[in-house]
């Protein structure tokens, strides 16, 4: 069994790593190349396809050699990405109940999870950082998803980015001073290096095997989001889009250091797995410490001890000896939760962090459709399942309203929003909410069901509309279009796949329906069973329900706007074409998959290779421990509620329908009245509830303010009191001059001075007369004699 | 050549090649210049030698030369390395190379520059291989100097003050920590005896806890500190590097930003802790605090600079921060003064040290990104920049990766020193390990609005268009922006050969200071000591 | 004449001396200063003689007036030289014109 962990990670590593060897040579080869050359796309694709069939290999590897565990009760259902496993899944798929967990623990002697490391970063004493790799189903399911999309996307983007083979590209947007179009070479290479640098972050996210080296991955994805959203770097919105972008993120970070901070000082590690040292010995890993191997989370008087020890049977227990117990407050615990979600709420653009998303849709749409859509966004939702054994109660309960308020929040937002990709950006925000409302209310299954699902039919619509906006020259005001249709047939249709995919329409009474069906359907179910089992969060499954309604009424308005009734703009409308087979031919793939991955819903293969994942004590539901209001629901419980919830999810989405058609359809209403009508609320959700105000206000100036009074400090501050000591020290040095100058030096020149006016004063004696000194001779002899004789005593 | 010998020609090699100047015809500049260049060469490849005698294995000084200088009062000529100062000395050699060929830009009295230059490196990689105290402050001294007039005759505009200013701060920190050692000196005596200035003498005497009391530790520690912190610098005495670093010319700031202000975290590391582990423990927390404001502080400061060089300096303040936090999370438990969680500590000891190896490659880099430009525009008004992605794509691809790398972005050194320093503080105090986390989000501020400001936009606002047209990046800039660019990368992916070589001297250290600090309390009678005792009793 | 004691010879050279002294402070004419020098000269050898006469010194007083003769034609001859030159310089010999050696 290690020998496949370490064929699989052989494999995901070489998908992994194909992409940065062709970022190495994109970036070089591009600088040196000519710029109507393709090779760099042609690169990209071959090295992220190579990435698709290593990672469908090793899925398939890891299915036959664990003989599909996973699928175990899977009903028949076709999966087209992997149609081999399904004939396998056939064979091992009749035995087994509805009770997927019991599936998996009856399983438990196959390996299914592998873990391993790639190299030490650092070691301190008993701490121990590197570069591990964990494979379990969701990540391999993950790394299929985003090569498979980002292959799409990839070709897609070379007819997008066709502009860009260029020596002179014209940039409409911007002006120079003179008032003339911005003029540029293209840069078609750059872009595909720029995405190959993403999906290498993006998979070293996926495959990470330690919370420490997800953070690593975190960055590295941001900082290529932050160069695509920035890719037209000579438009002001871009960057500041751009900047926005990664410091909204690195707001969510500083959340999830402070998560790592914790879990490093109490646990001492970051590995997920348990980690087999070289002495045989076996380290545990996060999950172990805190569930053990029976899931259970345990909290006395508000300390919980980590399970250390494993017993014979290699289940891991708390030490019996109380001075070898590892102790972490449970406080701590759920701080670390919420840290880590915090991440997880800047990458996904979570209330409140989402004002970053919309204005991320200054960049090129294949990015939008591959970053801000299918892969990057869908890292916290991602994290915040994998880390999910870690989440106590209280903090599943805070994703959970996260996650609804952001799900209906941006739902409203994207009504009056009239730029197609930014109402398709409010719908990603929406959608990845109702993942994390799933994760929260305990339907791990659910909330990555949705996620892949998302993934396909929401990069899906963001192609169509890159696709529109290429046809339309880059229009992207709805209102401006309008009768696309036999314009552009295809991207109309596989446009709708995506928006009945979305709003998830199928029809009544069967399950026939598209994924988003599917996977919204479980989500609903969980959050009503949620809603029973706790009746005081019960907006947790009456808001999503609204927000499936008004998810409908959006999308449907979004394309009915755009591909129905009269051209509003005849010149623009004269001009439309539709995409070439480039960008149409990814289209029709990933429409396939849109409607077809989730086909059996929760009995289907990928519903089922996503749970097979799951953490153990999710399935049969569990209580609180110190609030000890919330439960969360078994699978039993969802199972149950599972047609009442699907009916109102199903009425909800036709009555949106049904006012989409009507208003932007048939025209029965005038939109233009209602929003004259409602002038104060569409003001309100057009300013996007206010966010990007009030963070002006709260945050950004008060911070350059803060910065301006930082700088000031120094130089009127410190600098100040260095001149004062510097001045003070000159005044003193002056009256030390003063004191030399005035009384040493004085006393010196006074006995000099003295010197020679006493010789000035004799000068005048010596007359050079010689009779004078004759005179003074006798003269000075006389007295002489006189004072002799007048004073010397006689005798 | 045995390593003993080699460390001293790497001293005075820069040396020998400064005396060798003197034989060069005032005019000569290219051949004086490439002949300064094959001294820094040299001394860069003999750093390699050097590094390739040491075994990462041992914790201790390697190949230490002791040799009488002035035997009267116990003076040695005491050279050697262990693994905290083999990185530094391999940094200062490299990054005096790579700022030798940056010094092509000076074209006033060359010769005076080289000899200064040359002299300047001595003093540096003496500083960092010297093991007596006396030879360590003459070191220290003789860097200085040259220093003063490097800003001064080559600088900016304002260049006099910068010297000055420079040269106080440092010269003020010189006479405390003379001062400290004098306090070591005669401390380290018994009654009418000579002492010592042998460092790892003093570090045993530390250990074992009786020499040094209480009262001297934290007095001496004190003094050392500030001296120290003024080189590092830290926040209250910060106010020297952002003139200094404007008006240095471009070589020199490099030399500034990547080996001088190691020095102070050097010092701290190799003397200032070893010394007193007392007086460091007392003021651990204070540290700390300074070490997060200064991260906090610097930020804030650089994000409110218009000048490009202005920001680089105080980024440099907010980087050297975590080189401090890392340093003095040094947790003790209240009954035994024994450390608590060690392995932390030893983690922010080995992030510090290895913050101090990514600044001193990422800052050079930031300040010959700026050095380039200013060749070019004479001027650094960010505000009147822009555009510059378009007119020189390489230069600005050179630039954006070496700014993510001060940004702390993963897969580059800057992330790797910060993040474990900050990992290791929350053990030592959950608030400040959070403010210190807050950094994350400051830096991203400043260092993407300033990449804005400068290389994104659709034309340049500023004067000298033309030469910057005229003139895109040279080969020799090129190989200078993209070597320190490579060896961010290198050390951002591959932290294991730095953590190899510094983990076992650091762990030493540490468990030096640990027993230290145990031996002073319960030798010396410290305060908390009783107060157990008084409890068990 | 044997009443004859040394008194009147020695006020005979004092009015010689102070004669000469008078002379010398007196005259500007650079001989008469020498004639002064003479006269200082021959009472100072009066002096000599009388007390080489009345003194039991014997003849020592008369062989220090012979030297006194001597050096004064000496210096009469060099004083002459110097007048003379004197004159050359000045075109006169009043001693009053030569004060080159003021302070």
């Amino acid at each position: 069994m290690e020998h496949l962990g370490e064929k699989l990670a052989a494999l995901l590593a070489i998908a992994w790593l194909l992409p940065l060897l062709g970022f190495t040579i994109e970036v070089f080869g591009g600088y040196w190349g000519a710029r109507n050359c393709k090779k760099a796309a042609y690169i990209a694709i071959g090295c992220i396809a190579a990435g698709f069939v290593c990672s469908s290999t090793a899925l398939y590897l890891w299915g036959s050699e664990t003989g599909w565990v996973a699928l175990e009760s899977a009903s028949h259902g076709g999966h087209d990405e992997h149609s081999s496993a399904t004939d396998d899944a056939h064979t091992a798929g009749d035995h087994g109940g509805h009770d997927h967990a019991a599936t998996v623990v009856e399983h438990h002697h196959k390996q299914t999870v592998f873990s391993g490391c790639f190299y030490r970063l650092a070691k301190f004493g008993s701490l121990n950082l590197s570069l591990d790799w964990y494979i379990d189903s969701l990540t391999l399911t993950m790394f299929v998803m985003v090569t498979l999309i980002a292959t799409c996307i990839h070709i897609f983007a070379v007819g997008y980015m066709h502009e860009e083979l260029t020596d002179d590209y014209v940039d409409h947007q911007v002006h120079t001073h003179d008032g003339c179009h911005f003029h540029r070479p293209g840069r078609f290479y750059r872009f595909f290096s720029y995405l190959s640098l993403f999906c290498f972050a993006m998979l070293g996210l996926v495959l990470a095997g330690n919370i420490f080296q997800v953070f690593i991955f975190w960055e590295l994805v941001g900082i290529c989001s932050y160069l695509l959203i920035g890719f037209y770097v000579e438009r002001h919105s871009a960057s500041t889009a751009a900047n926005k972008a990664f410091i909204v993120n690195r707001v969510g970070d500083f959340g999830f250091i402070i998560g790592l901070m914790i879990l490093w000082t109490s646990f001492g590690t970051f590995s997920f797995a348990d980690q087999h040292a070289a002495d045989g010995k076996v380290q545990p890993g996060l999950f172990s410490m805190v569930r053990g191997s029976d899931g259970k989370l345990e909290a006395t008087d508000g300390i919980v001890v980590l399970k250390t020890q494993q017993d014979e049977h290699g289940h891991w227990q708390v030490p019996p000896d109380s001075s070898q117990r590892k102790t972490i407050a449970y406080t701590l615990l759920i701080v670390a939760g919420l840290g880590v979600f915090c991440g997880c709420v800047g990458k996904s653009a979570q209330f409140p962090l989402q004002t970053w998303l919309p204005d991320a849709m200054e960049g090129p749409t294949p990015v939008s459709a591959l970053v801000h859509s299918a892969t990057m966004v869908a890292a916290g939702v991602y994290l915040a399942g994998r880390f999910y054994p870690m989440f106590t109660p209280e903090v599943l309960l805070t994703i959970a309203y996260i996650g609804c308020i952001t799900a209906f929040v941006a739902a409203t937002i994207a009504i009056v929003a009239t730029d197609i990709k930014k109402v398709l950006a409010y719908s990603t925000i929406s959608q990845l909410g109702y993942m994390m409302l799933a994760l929260g209310v305990g339907g791990w299954g659910a909330g990555l069901f949705h996620l892949i699902t998302h993934a396909f039919f929401k990069s899906l619509m963001f192609l169509c509309s890159g696709s529109v906006i290429a046809g339309c020259h880059h229009e992207q005001e709805m209102p401006k279009m309008g009768g696309l249709l036999r314009k552009m047939p295809i991207t109309a249709l596989t446009m709708l796949i995506g928006v009945v995919a979305i709003a998830g329409l199928a029809i009544p009474g069967t399950s026939i329906a598209l994924s988003g069906y599917h996977s919204k359907d479980a989500i609903l179910a969980t959050a009503l069973a949620y809603t029973k089992l706790n009746s005081v969060h019960f907006l947790l499954f009456l808001i999503p329900l609204l927000t499936a309604g008004i998810t409908a009424f959006y999308m449907f308005r979004l394309w009915f706007y755009t591909f129905l009734g009269k051209p509003r703009d005849q010149h623009l409308h004269e001009h439309v074409h539709e995409s070439p087979l480039v960008m149409t031919v990814p289209l029709l793939v990933l429409s396939v998959f849109a409607a077809g991955c989730a086909i059996g819903g929760e009995e289907g293969v990928l519903f089922r290779m996503l749970t097979h994942s799951q953490p153990g004590h999710v399935a049969q539901g569990f209580n609180g421990l110190a609030a000890q209001t919330v439960s969360l629901p078994s699978h039993d419980a969802i199972h149950k509620v599972h047609s009442t919830a699907g009916s109102a999810a199903l009425l909800a989405a036709f009555c949106g329908m049904t006012i989409a058609y009507l208003v932007y359809g048939l025209g029965l209403v005038n939109p233009e009245e209602i929003k004259k009508q409602a002038r104060a609320v569409h003001a309100f959700l057009a300013n996007k509830w206010g966010f990007d105000d009030l963070y002006d206000t709260l945050f950004v100036k008060p911070a350059h303010v803060v910065a301006k009074f930082a700088a000031a400090f120094d130089k009127l501050v410190f600098d100040e009191i260095l001149h004062t000591v510097v001045r003070f020290a000159v005044v003193i040095s002056k009256w030390d001059r003063k004191f030399d100058e005035g009384v040493i030096d004085g006393f010196v020149n006074l006995v000099g001075n003295s010197t020679y006016s006493l010789g000035i004063g004799l000068r005048g004696v010596q007359t050079g007369r010689i009779r004078q000194y004759v005179t003074f001779i006798a003269v000075s002899v006389v007295t002489l004699f006189v004072l002799l004789f007048a004073f010397y005593p006689k005798g | 050549m045995s390593p003993e010998a080699l460390m001293s020609w790497i001293i005075f090699t820069p040396t020998l090649f400064a005396f060798g100047l003197i034989f060069f015809d005032k005019k000569a500049e290219e051949p004086m210049r490439y002949w300064s260049l094959c001294g820094t060469a040299v001394t860069f490849l003999q750093t390699l030698l050097l590094a390739c005698s040491f075994s990462p294995e041992d914790a201790g000084i390697q190949h230490m030369v002791k040799v009488p200088w002035i035997e009267n009062w116990h003076i040695n000529y005491q050279v050697g390395f262990d693994g905290i100062s083999l990185p530094l000395v391999l940094l200062t050699s490299f990054v005096s190379l790579l700022s030798m060929m940056a010094s092509w830009s000076i074209k006033k009295q060359v010769k005076g520059y080289l000899v200064l230059f040359l002299l300047l490196e001595t003093g540096m990689l003496g500083v960092f291989l010297s093991l007596d105290f006396f030879l360590f402050y003459v070191f220290w001294e003789v860097m200085l100097l040259p220093m003063y007039f490097l800003i001064g005759i080559w600088g900016g505009p304002r260049r006099e003050y910068a010297a000055i200013k420079f040269f106080l701060y440092t010269l003020a920190g010189s006479v405390l920590m003379l001062i400290a050692i004098l306090m070591f000196y005669f401390g380290s005596a018994p009654e009418g005896q000579i002492g010592s200035f042998d460092l790892m003498q003093l570090t045993a005497m530390a250990e074992k806890g009786d020499v040094f009391s209480p009262g001297l530790q934290v007095a001496a520690f004190i003094l050392l500190f500030i001296g120290f912190a003024i080189k590092v610098p830290c926040f209250p005495f910060h106010t020297w590097l952002p003139d200094a670093h404007v008006e240095a010319p471009t070589p020199i700031s490099m030399i500034l930003a990547g080996v001088l202000l190691k020095m102070g975290g050097y010092g701290i590391i190799r003397i200032a802790f070893p010394l007193c582990p007392y007086g460091a423990q007392y003021a651990a927390y204070v540290l700390v605090a300074i070490g997060v404001t200064s991260i906090i502080y610097g930020g804030f400061a650089a994000l409110a600079q218009t000048d490009f060089k202005r920001l680089v300096a105080y980024s440099s303040v907010s980087h050297m921060g975590y080189v401090l936090l890392g340093i003095a999370v040094w947790k003790i438990s209240e009954s035994n003064g024994a450390a608590v969680g060690r392995d932390y500590w030893l983690m922010g000891m080995n992030g510090a040290v290895f913050q101090m190896l990514a600044h001193g490659i990422s800052s050079p880099a930031m300040f010959f990104m700026v050095g380039v430009i200013y060749d070019r525009v004479h001027h650094r008004d960010i505000n009147q920049f822009g555009g510059l992605s378009g007119l020189m794509p390489l230069y600005s691809g050179l630039a954006a990766g070496i700014f993510f790398a001060g940004l702390g972005l993963p897969g580059m050194c800057g992330f790797i020193g910060e993040v474990f320093v900050v990992l290791s503080a929350w053990n030592f105090s959950k608030t400040l390990a959070i403010v210190s986390a807050s950094g994350v989000i400051i830096t991203a501020g400043y260092i993407l609005w300033c990449l804005q400001r400068v290389y994104l936009g659709p034309e340049y606002k500023g004067p000298h268009l033309d030469e910057i047209k005229a003139n895109p990046l040279t080969t020799r800039e090129t190989f200078i922006g993209a070597t320190f660019l490579a060896f961010c990368i290198f050390f951002g992916v591959f932290p294991n050969y730095v953590f190899d070589m510094t983990g076992k001297s650091m762990e030493k250290l540490v468990q030096g200071l640990d027993t230290g600090y145990q031996n002073t309390q319960r030798l010396t009678g410290g305060v908390q000591t009783t107060q157990t005792t008084q409890k068990q009793n | 004449m044997e009443a004859v004691g040394p008194n009147p010879f020695l006020f005979v050279s004092a009015v010689l001396f102070v004669c000469g002294v008078v002379c010398m402070t007196t005259k500007r004419n650079g001989i008469g200063v020498l004639m002064g020098v003479e006269l200082v000269l021959n009472g100072a050898s009066l002096n000599f003689v009388t007390f080489s006469k009345f003194t039991p010194l014997g003849l020592d007083g008369q062989v220090f007036s012979l030297f006194v003769i001597v050096l004064a034609a000496a210096e009469a001859a060099v004083a002459l030289a110097i007048a003379l030159n004197f004159y050359n310089n000045h075109l006169t010999i009043d001693v009053d014109r030569g004060d080159e050696l003021h302070g």
